[in-house]
């Protein structure tokens, strides 16, 4: 149980919390709402008693347990390690005992985790993700808070994930479930609190509100946010699977499935490409320097004065909030980190030196292989990038979208969509099926590294699921 | 100015403890401290000590600089200082600046000896550097005591060089070069794109890689780099200082850039004035020797004060 009452909290010149009281019961799972920034993380984060609040009180009966939107794990050691690292004191032990009761938590939180001696460093996002819950769960919380769980889970994962947040409000345990997918927190939640620019706006039981409601609540203004399935565009001869000029190809699949692999493979395949790293924090942005020094790591020349000048323009058409082009890129949030790295990947691929303002016809039977031959890619298609890096494709982006709030998520799918438009080939690379439908002309599952035929969207949606799951 | 005051901090600091330390020993440690100061700026003599010390210690501060910005662990300043040294005297027949130039590319290519051992077999440079150091120690020793042993063959050591530097108002023109040498750095770091490159391989090499920079040759460059500095302060110390190479000739110079690239939180100007405090460190801790009969080693204990308190300061603010 936990109750909070007139909460707030204040980092610099930002109110995260503005006198916020909140009760959360013994067996409900409560769905809390908000667009990026809105102080979800950070009521949570008092709640859960890793941060003070200014004022206002808390009581809380039991653990609370947070698990972050950034992993907390240590990468070097193993799955089995990580977990005793958390539940063991100091008494010795062998790398068997260790496995064993990892083994034994694992299956405890219902949750599929296999292999506990593999290293975390070798894990994929989602993965990692689990690890966290079920660190989590093993330390049987009475509440459990968690942030984003599932920004990096398939629809399957998630679908499991719901399942155990169902079995532990059973048990007793709260459950409060942050998130931006709105569908997920009506399917799952009894009761939606609804927060923006650190105020709860809407607190209502599920079966009284509805997304549209609730959308026009997170954002402040009554405006459709639900853009149905987009029409397919014309397919083009895409027997090879790249997408040609103008075009967007999703490759959707379980995280774990080679996606990293091809993304990194294509990172050093085509460096006139460009690429959208899957973790932003880590590859996206260097926290330590600036957005203006973040911006030009792509440029030809440097020099402080052009690189802010360049910043200002670029905050200004990326709608970046920033205090400006001097500040650091760490400082900023999830979101306008990634309109950073949108930025410059985008204003690369426009810029006169890359592939995109160098059109030439596009040579066919080279690109993405697909059928039997495994990612990494065959070399002869890799050769073929290298020696016609304008043939090739213009941007790779991986989970675009992960993690952003409605607006942001907008914004990164027209800035998408307006360079597919401009003429360039894009390849998403994405375990947001919803985010795969809206944007691509041609869809291709990956599953152990292998690539499925592409196809059109409505062909897709039949055979998306059975594809991903290996079972086609 | 936070980063300023901690350094100006751990200084002080490694001044007041050497000389409360000599307390434990029955010295006043107020005494030893008059003793510090006179013999470091209490003079002219006593300056120029000063400034002869702090010019290659500046230059290997400054390849220390380089080296940590990129990420990579450069500890073979002492080697590349060594063999910049050889080189120099090897080339000093052709006139200073042939000399110099032979000093840089020397020191480059030592350093490149870990790059390339490091591209090959990935054997981690924070090991080979050091290797080095001791190779480079030895060949020094062969080279004084054997070829290049001095005609008279009367002491290990060479000949004079057969170049030297110009003297510009009381000190050697090497003092000129190592300025200029910190501001060129902090020109390449902070004002051209192979600077930025180099900053973020050092800050984030993951997310440097995936912006299209070529993180492997981005370092194999700063390395060399990094290297040419640290010859290029064992060039100047032949050809402005000693003016013939001995085995002791190092005496610990590149290991104590590490301590003044620390002291300077890795800015190229800043290296300047932590050069300088380190090298009136030194000097005084001659005079130390000289009259209160104190090993001058104890500036090395002032050195590894410094970093100690660096490292405390910079574990409260990561940890917080």
């Amino acid at each position: 149980m936990i109750h909070l009452a007139h909460v707030t909290k204040t980092f610099g010149a930002t109110r995260a919390v503005d006198d916020v009281s909140l009760e959360v019961r013994p067996g409900e799972i409560v769905g809390l709402v908000g667009e990026n920034g809105a102080g979800k993380t950070t009521l949570m984060r008092i709640a859960a008693g890793e941060i003070a609040a200014d004022a206002g009180t808390l009581e809380r009966e039991g653990r609370a347990e947070l698990v972050h939107q950034h992993f907390m794990l240590v990468d070097a050691l193993t799955i089995a390690e990580n977990l005793a690292l958390t539940h063991r004191g100091f008494r010795f032990t062998t790398r068997r005992m260790i496995e064993r009761e990892a083994q034994q938590i694992i299956d405890g939180s219902g949750i599929e985790l296999r292999d506990a001696a593999r290293r975390v460093a070798e894990l994929s996002v989602g993965e990692r993700s689990k690890l966290e819950l079920i660190k989590a769960i093993a330390r049987k919380p009475a509440t459990l808070i968690l942030d984003e769980p599932t920004s990096v889970l398939t629809p399957t994962e998630s679908e499991e994930l719901f399942r155990v947040m169902r079995r532990l409000s059973a048990e007793g345990t709260a459950v409060v479930f942050i998130s931006h997918k709105l569908p997920e927190v009506l399917a799952v939640a009894e009761r939606i609190v609804v927060m923006r620019g650190g105020r709860v706006v809407v607190e209502s039981a599920t079966s009284e509100t509805n997304a549209q409601v609730l959308a026009d609540a997170m954002v402040g203004s009554p405006v459709s946010r639900f853009p149905g399935i987009p029409v397919a565009g014309q397919l083009g001869n895409r027997a090879t699977g790249q997408p040609g000029r103008g075009e967007i190809t999703a490759i959707v699949g379980v995280a774990g499935n080679g996606q990293a692999e091809l993304a990194a493979r294509l990172r050093d395949e085509l460096p006139d490409a460009g690429h959208i790293p899957e973790d932003r924090t880590r590859d996206g942005v260097i926290a330590e320097m600036t957005i203006a020094e973040n911006l030009a790591l792509k440029t030809k020349r440097w020099s402080p004065r052009d690189a802010a000048r360049h910043a200002e323009r670029m905050i200004a058409l990326y709608s970046i909030r920033a205090e400006g082009p001097l500040q650091r890129a760490g400082d900023l949030s999830g979101g306008n980190q990634q309109k950073v790295v949108l930025a410059r990947e985008l204003e690369w691929i426009k810029s006169p030196s890359s592939a995109l303002r160098a059109p030439s016809p596009r040579r066919r039977g080279e690109g993405l292989s697909t059928g039997t031959s495994r990612v990494p890619l065959s070399p002869r298609a890799g050769r073929g990038w290298r020696e016609a890096p304008g043939e090739g494709l213009h941007l790779i982006a991986a989970e675009p979208a992960r993690g952003l709030d409605i607006e942001a998520t907008r914004f990164v799918h027209e800035q998408l969509r307006a360079a597919a438009t401009a003429g360039a080939s894009i390849l998403l690379i994405t375990s947001d099926l919803d985010e795969a439908f809206e944007l691509a002309d041609a869809i291709q599952v990956i599953y152990r590294g292998q690539l499925s035929e592409p196809m059109t969207p409505a062909e897709a949606s039949q055979r998306v699921a059975s594809l991903m799951a290996g079972v086609a | 100015m936070r980063r300023v005051l901690v350094a100006v901090i751990a200084a002080v600091a490694a001044v007041l403890l050497l000389a409360f330390s000599g307390a434990l020993f029955g010295h006043s440690p107020i005494a030893l401290l008059a003793i510090l100061i006179r013999g470091s700026i209490g003079s002219r003599f006593a300056l120029e000590g000063t400034l002869l010390k702090s010019v290659p210690l500046l230059l290997t501060g400054l390849s220390v600089v380089i080296a940590f910005r990129a990420g990579v662990w450069n500890i073979g300043g002492e080697g590349q200082f060594i063999v910049g040294a050889l080189a120099a005297l090897a080339a000093a027949r052709f006139g200073v600046i042939a000399s110099l130039a032979a000093a840089i590319l020397a020191g480059a290519a030592w350093a490149s000896i870990a790059s390339l051992m490091r591209l090959w077999r990935n054997a981690p440079e924070v090991l080979t550097t050091i290797l080095l150091n001791f190779t480079a120690i030895h060949l020094l020793g062969w080279c004084v005591n054997g070829p290049l042993r001095e005609r008279a063959a009367q002491y290990p050591q060479t000949d004079l060089a057969a170049a030297a530097l110009p003297v510009v108002g009381g000190v050697h023109a090497g003092t000129l070069i190592a300025l200029a040498a910190s501001v060129f750095a902090w020109w390449m770091l902070y004002r051209t794109v192979e600077g930025l490159r180099l900053r973020a391989t050092g800050l984030n090499p993951n997310a440097a890689r995936w912006a299209g920079i070529p993180v492997r040759s981005q370092i194999v460059r700063a390395m060399a780099i990094s290297g040419g500095a640290a010859g290029l302060a064992g060039g100047i110390e032949l050809l402005g200082v000693t003016h013939r190479l001995f085995e002791r000739f190092a005496a610990g110079y590149g290991y104590s850039g590490i301590a003044v690239a620390l002291l300077a939180q890795l800015h190229p100007l800043a290296t300047i004035a932590s050069a300088a405090f380190f090298g009136a460190l030194v000097t005084g801790a001659g005079e130390l020797q000289r009259t209160a009969d104190i090993s001058a080693g104890v500036a090395t204990f002032g050195q590894a004060v410094v970093i100690l308190v660096l490292i405390v300061f910079e574990h409260v603010r990561s940890s917080r």
